[in-house]
């Protein structure tokens, strides 16, 4: 029976708990041959027992431990927990065992599966570790070995490589000088789902009864000398271990390459290595296959596999690699390879591995003092922080910039075939979506609540209560304030509304055949609403005033802003916002002198003139021009034309109404008849108006005021 | 990791052929460039360099100080790059010794150090004051 060892399998616990007993239970009927004598046996009984002493600190631990689920915590906790002397660290240290329990006792959640499915490693089958597996009882073993520094503290932060596997069942030999200490027996220890890791202590214990005299460059040593325990001392101090650690001792790892594979090594002959392998077989450290061979590791032993030239194989773990990235790796090593093979191709394969291989380390000695293990680790921490569950929210700028690129590489590909490679993307893992939520630790019956707080669970530090304040204190000048502040935030929903709006179309192309109408629907919603929100919106009130239009345009966000809508808006209610606009214009235009925004809302208002019938264009320019309808009463100096004219945009503004004007009338003749039974010279040449304007320099569009339109037969 | 786009836009650490090692380029806040074998990093852009050399800068000319085995602190690393071993001799810039490099940095410094002065100056002058950069890292 497996232990529970399983995140997702604890956060059911509630309904499992008597599964949990069950399981603990037959834990304990589990074979004690490989336990050993010394307390930890009782460990389990220990736990379901209640010897007095040691409830309290279970208790903490148990806590604590939990705690230890959160992340968060991880980190901070596991270095400032004492070690608990003398105690029977057993319990402390296989939180393995506590985790079974933690089922009934506690309820909590466990964090998102594929997080962690993606930092941990395979399981390695427990029955393997049996006899070599040390255990992570520290503290009984503390008094026979002299441990370099303080006891190892259990490191369980979620960025440490796992435990990999089990030390492999074949002779282990080590270049190295004989551990201090051997350890006969070995515990059975249940890896716990977090942290298979093994202190240094136990690593020191691994049995050596297979330690032989020859040479075996390829394996790694079970057996640590002082240096390399002091190195894994010194690394768990600092409360992480990381794999250089492990691969000083546990040697395989379960890693995709299959030149590690155990019966490879196994077929390795021992071999002599040059004075450089002293120094190699120091750091254990042996020298990591090229990246896309993995039939074909350079150095002794390969002998058994012939040299045969290999297709260029696509590396499963090159996949984080940027594409581009990882070309540039592939032919370097063919070209370096060939470089090899064509300097030892007469010699034969092992000699030309051998040579190579020398080479190589006469060359660069402290090659790959990273192993391919420790440097999968590294990428895999890195592609973790690229987990997303929608790319689109979290990484919105990469994602188009590359829907860009592949768009251009699509018409260019129209023509010919161009590197299509050169535009693929980082493969970034996909995580499903998972809603869940982080149930701080609960006991029943006890009082108050835990006082760790951390990032999933936060708690609550000050009570800020709201209050409004009432509308007679204020003075004038905090009346408009607010009244600015409510301005703005108006066109911040209005703009969240507006992004909704326009990444209809992507969400449009995404889904399926049956939402789409619901879609569009929530589409035009948000397009009513965001004009409800330009005018001021007040379902059932006349709009009167343009003064909620007029707030938003003083700001230059807000003229943004409605630059942005007017495309998505219908022709009568964007005519409404030209309307609006061209009759303030001059208001407009004295409030835009330092932003000078207004040209931005030239292109959009073009595009809606286009749209509009004469009707409307003819009240525009009424509007803009502030003209009186009937032109028998000869206007005074027209303050509102003027300060339209002398503003560019307020020129172009009229230029492009005046013009569309005499398109639609020239592509409408009788219509435009009709409507005015004065007669009007087609096409219209247009006069300046004398005296109508202050302009002393009008540029040319001034001069184009069509006579029948301001005419207003 | 939501600020971080561009972040990973950068490529993971190469799996370092069994071949003769490349050089990595790194670049720290404080502005100083090291050239060196890139021998182990971590998971916070930790870094050892191997054989690290200094290169400083200064106009068309640089110099190299050799400088050994550093191990650079994480959040001290700016950027960090490898060097294309054949592009590397290809360059306009001239190698100059370290005396000399060192003089022309310290030249440069007390020339920007001498406007900065003025600037000051000029600026209280007018009653504006700029507030010290002490923090800032600067190049």
């Amino acid at each position: 029976p497996t232990p529970v060892s399983s995140p997702l399998a604890c956060s059911l616990a509630d309904d499992d708990w008597q599964e949990a007993h069950e399981r603990l239970a037959e834990l304990e009927d589990k074979p004690v041959t490989t336990r050993e004598q010394d307390g930890p046996g009782s460990e389990e009984a220990d736990l379901l027992g209640e010897p007095e002493d040691t409830l309290a600190e279970r208790l903490t631990r148990l806590v604590i431990d939990s705690e230890l689920e959160d992340p968060a915590i991880m980190q901070a906790v596991q270095t400032t927990v004492p070690q608990p002397g003398g105690l029977n660290s057993s319990i402390w240290d296989s939180s393995a065992v506590l985790r079974r329990i933690r089922g009934p006792l506690l309820t909590q959640e466990m964090p998102s599966v594929s997080v962690l499915d993606y930092a941990l490693p395979q399981r390695p089958p427990q029955a393997r570790e049996e006899e070599r597996d040390p255990s992570e009882r520290a503290l009984p073993r503390r008094s026979s070995s002299p441990v370099i520094g303080s006891p190892p503290v259990r490191a369980v932060p979620i960025g440490t490589p796992p435990k990999q596997a089990a030390v492999p069942n074949f002779n282990q030999q080590i270049l190295c000088p004989k551990p201090v200490h051997i350890r006969a027996t070995m515990q059975q220890r249940y890896p716990a789902p977090y942290g298979e890791r093994m202190s240094p202590n136990q690593l020191c214990n691994v049995p050596n009864s297979s330690l032989l005299g020859h040479p075996f460059p390829h394996s790694v040593s079970p057996v640590l000398t002082h240096l390399q325990r002091a190195q894994l001392l010194g690394g768990a101090q600092a409360g992480r271990m990381s794999p250089s650690q492990f691969a000083r001792v546990s040697g395989l790892v379960g890693s995709p390459l299959p030149s590690v594979n155990p019966k490879l090594l196994q077929g390795r002959v021992g071999q002599m290595m040059s004075p450089a392998s002293g120094f190699r077989a120091f750091f254990g450290a042996p020298p990591a296959p090229p990246p896309s061979q993995p039939q074909h590791p350079p150095g002794p032993g390969s002998h058994l596999q012939s040299l045969r030239p290999q297709p260029q194989m696509f590396r499963p773990d090159t996949t984080h690699l940027h594409p581009q990235h990882r070309r540039l790796l592939h032919q370097r090593q063919q070209q370096n390879r060939n470089q090899h093979r064509s300097l030892n191709g007469s010699v034969g394969d092992r000699g030309g591995h051998r040579s190579s291989h020398q080479e190589q380390m006469r060359k660069d000695p402290y090659a790959n003092l990273m192993l391919q293990r420790e440097k999968d680790w590294v990428s895999k921490i890195q592609m973790m922080q690229l987990q997303s569950t929608d790319p689109y929210l979290d990484d919105y700028y990469y994602q188009n910039y590359f829907q860009k690129l592949e768009k251009l590489a699509a018409a260019e590909e129209v023509h010919g075939d161009g590197p299509k490679k050169e535009r693929t993307k980082l493969i970034t893992p996909q995580v499903a979506k998972l809603e869940h939520t982080y149930k701080p630790v609960q006991f029943e019956g006890s009082l108050g609540k835990l006082t760790v707080s951390s990032v999933n669970n936060p708690r609550k530090m000050i009570d800020a209560v709201v209050t409004s304040r009432s509308e007679d204190d204020e003075t004038k000048e905090k009346q408009v304030r607010d009244k600015r502040r409510q301005t703005l935030v108006t066109i911040e929903k209005t703009y969240s509304l507006l992004l909704d709006v326009e990444d209809y179309e992507r969400r449009y192309l995404l889904s399926l055949e049956g939402e789409r109408p619901a879609l569009m629907g929530e589409r035009k919603q948000k397009i009513c609403d965001m004009y409800d929100n330009l005018r001021g919106k007040a379902p059932g009130q006349e709009r009167l005033s343009d003064d909620h239009f007029m707030q938003i345009m003083c700001i230059r966000k807000g003229k943004r802003l409605v630059a942005r809508i007017l495309p998505f808006l219908s022709p009568e209610q964007a005519a409404d916002v030209l309307m609006a606009t061209a009759r303030n214009l001059p208001f407009l235009i004295k409030k835009d002198a330092q932003d000078e925004v207004l040209p931005c809302l030239l292109r959009p208002f073009s595009h809606v003139l286009y749209h509009l019938p004469l009707g409307t264009v003819t009240s525009l320019v009424q509007q803009l021009t502030n003209l009186p309808q009937s032109a028998t009463v000869p206007a005074p100096t027209n303050l509102h034309l003027t300060a339209v004219l002398q503003n560019k945009f307020g020129l172009s503004l009229l230029y492009l109404i005046l013009s569309r004007g005499e398109e639609l009338q020239s592509s409408d003749p009788w219509q435009a008849r009709l409507a005015r039974p004065c007669t009007a010279p087609r096409g219209g040449h247009f006069t300046l108006l004398p005296g109508h304007t202050g302009v002393r320099e009008a540029p040319r569009e001034a001069q184009w005021a069509p006579r029948p339109l301001l005419g207003g037969c | 990791s939501h600020a971080r786009s561009w972040l990973t836009h950068t490529p993971t650490p190469p799996p370092r052929s069994p071949y003769p090692a490349e050089k990595h380029l790194v670049l720290l806040r404080d502005g100083r460039t090291l050239i060196g074998y890139l021998r182990s990093i971590d998971q916070f852009a930790n870094l050892v360099l191997h054989q690290t050399v200094e290169r400083i800068h200064v106009g068309k000319k640089y110099g190299d100080i050799p400088r050994g085995i550093f191990v650079v602190r994480g959040e001290n690393v700016v950027l960090l790059g490898e060097i294309d071993l054949e592009k590397e001799s290809d360059t306009p810039l001239q190698q100059v010794s370290i005396e000399e490099i060192l003089e022309e940095q310290r030249v440069e410094q007390q020339a920007r150090q001498e406007s900065e002065k003025l600037k000051v100056q000029a600026l209280k002058e007018r009653g504006l004051s700029v507030p010290r950069a002490d923090t800032l890292d600067e190049y």
